[in-house]
């Protein structure tokens, strides 16, 4: 993995047209951008549509990256992610039961790697995470790591879609204010 | 700019994941048309997506880079867009492969004239179920004239018009956003009921080397599309055109966009198929304002 300034260079290039920086690009950060719409999507052809899609969009959008706002991977990981939320809204819901391997929470395997090399911006996050209740912190990594819908959390924690709304709109809430965007 | 606990909430839930399809449209329609929000929704994004570094990584195949490469061959070059023609589907199609687009690119050379009809048809139909889809939850910051004036600023090159810097409007003010099938907003389409005239701003479209966006009105009404003049040559494009026509087709049309040779069609009409299209849309006040 090339380093964060390494990134910002390449993301300059690649918003002035340079394929060789583009490629570059690609290569440091393909595998992290598939980990994560895989794991939403858990089927590899859409993450194939997707991940191609997102690169699509990240060489259009080079030009409107700031390094002042975001680090380079998180953009890009955004980038992805959402498209991948996007697809799996618009196919509709599928039931988790058909979906076994569904049923862990998304922070039972991190990347061991990464886990080391925690950044003080994640810690801070799972600090503000880890002030909600237990359940409520489960409904939030489930929402953001696998890309639950509210019916799916509704059906996981045996609740109302109303009620996970209100749990899920409350905790985001909580987290604003604890990150003291609020 | 002040939001209601609605917007931030929707603003959060969109970071989140967990809105539906059409909400994340509005979401993503007001991020397009309102920079304020848009940064709303950037902050709490990029202060989550560091949840990302505990996912692992999982390498794409080989053959992924390479249809990448591809695309950017294509990339809103003129290959027909082939929208699909049942747009009550309750699941978003497929999108097609780079292979397939390829193939149609290949094809559209010899593609036959009633097959570009049906497929202008096909597009009225699939805006219209996008319009449908988009509601009007976030009225009032398309109306907000501090965007405009933001818009025009880093581009001094616009190419027409006198832009009025619409005082708080107590018309109805119409929104579409113009987007590829499945995709983000391309374009920003806003007309102002008062005087008709229409603003398009581009959001997300590649630049065309060597070709033009062309915008067109297309309704049951009038037969042919019509042309609205060539737009995205900046971000932002004014133009009162729209006046000539009954409110109630300006209304309930389509529009779409198409790539043609720079300039514009020859013959005022379009060369090739829509790439982008919506339908408009009436802005609301938001409920906290």
């Amino acid at each position: 993995m090339l380093t964060p300034p390494e990134l910002v260079w390449l993301i300059a290039a690649v918003a002035k047209g340079d394929e060789a920086a583009f490629e570059r690009l690609y290569a440091a950060t393909r595998a992290k951008l598939f980990g994560v719409v895989l794991r939403i999507l858990r089927r590899q052809d859409l993450a194939e549509e997707v991940i191609q899609e997102a690169y699509v969009r990240i060489w259009n959008n080079a030009g409107q990256f700031n390094p002042g706002v975001s680090s380079p991977i998180t953009w890009m990981t955004s980038i992805a992610r959402n498209r991948a939320i996007d697809v799996i809204r618009k196919r509709g819901e599928v039931s988790i039961e058909e979906e076994p391997t569904a049923m862990d929470v998304a922070a039972d395997n991190p990347d061991p790697l990464a886990r080391r090399e925690m950044t003080e911006e994640l810690k801070r996050l799972l600090e503000c995470v880890g002030r909600l209740e237990p359940d409520r912190q489960k409904l939030v990594l489930l929402a953001y790591y696998n890309g639950w819908s509210r019916e799916q959390l509704a059906e996981k924690f045996s609740a109302p879609v109303n009620t996970v709304k209100t749990w899920l709109r409350r905790s985001m809430m909580d987290i604003r204010e604890c990150l003291g965007l609020a | 700019m002040a939001y209601s606990e609605d917007h931030i909430a929707l603003a959060a839930e969109y970071v989140l994941g967990t809105l539906d399809a059409t909400e994340r449209a509005q979401a993503e329609v007001m991020m397009a048309a309102d920079a304020d929000f848009k940064a709303l929704v950037e902050v709490l994004d990029q202060k989550f997506a560091v949840l990302n570094q505990m996912v692992g990584s999982v390498e794409p195949r080989d053959e992924i880079w390479e249809k990448i490469r591809a695309a950017f061959g294509l990339a809103g070059a003129q290959q027909p867009l082939v929208l699909p023609c049942d747009s009550s589907a309750p699941v978003a199609p497929e999108a097609p492969t780079v292979a397939a687009a390829e193939k149609s690119a290949d094809a559209s050379n010899v593609v036959a004239l009633s097959q570009e009809t049906r497929r202008w048809r096909s597009v009225a139909r699939v805006a219209s179920a996008l319009a449908a889809a988009l509601l009007v939850l976030f009225g009032i910051q398309l109306a907000q004239p501090d965007w405009l004036p933001e818009s025009l600023r880093p581009k001094p090159r616009v190419k027409i018009v006198q832009v009025q810097a619409p005082a708080a409007p107590s018309h109805a003010q119409y929104v579409a956003a113009l987007r590829k099938d499945g995709g983000g907003p391309a374009f920003i389409l806003t007309v102002d009921a008062s005087t008709w005239d229409f603003t398009v701003r581009k959001i997300d479209a590649p630049p065309e080397q060597g070709k033009s966006y062309e915008l067109w009105l297309i309704s049951d009404k009038l037969g042919a599309p019509r042309s609205l003049g060539v737009v995205g040559e900046s971000d932002f494009t004014a133009r009162p055109v729209l006046a000539s026509y009954d409110p109630g087709i300006v209304k309930d049309a389509t529009y779409a966009v198409t790539v043609e040779p720079q300039g514009g069609a020859p013959n005022g009409k379009p060369t090739s198929a829509p790439v982008y299209t919506g339908k408009l849309i009436e802005t609301v006040p938001a409920p906290s304002r």
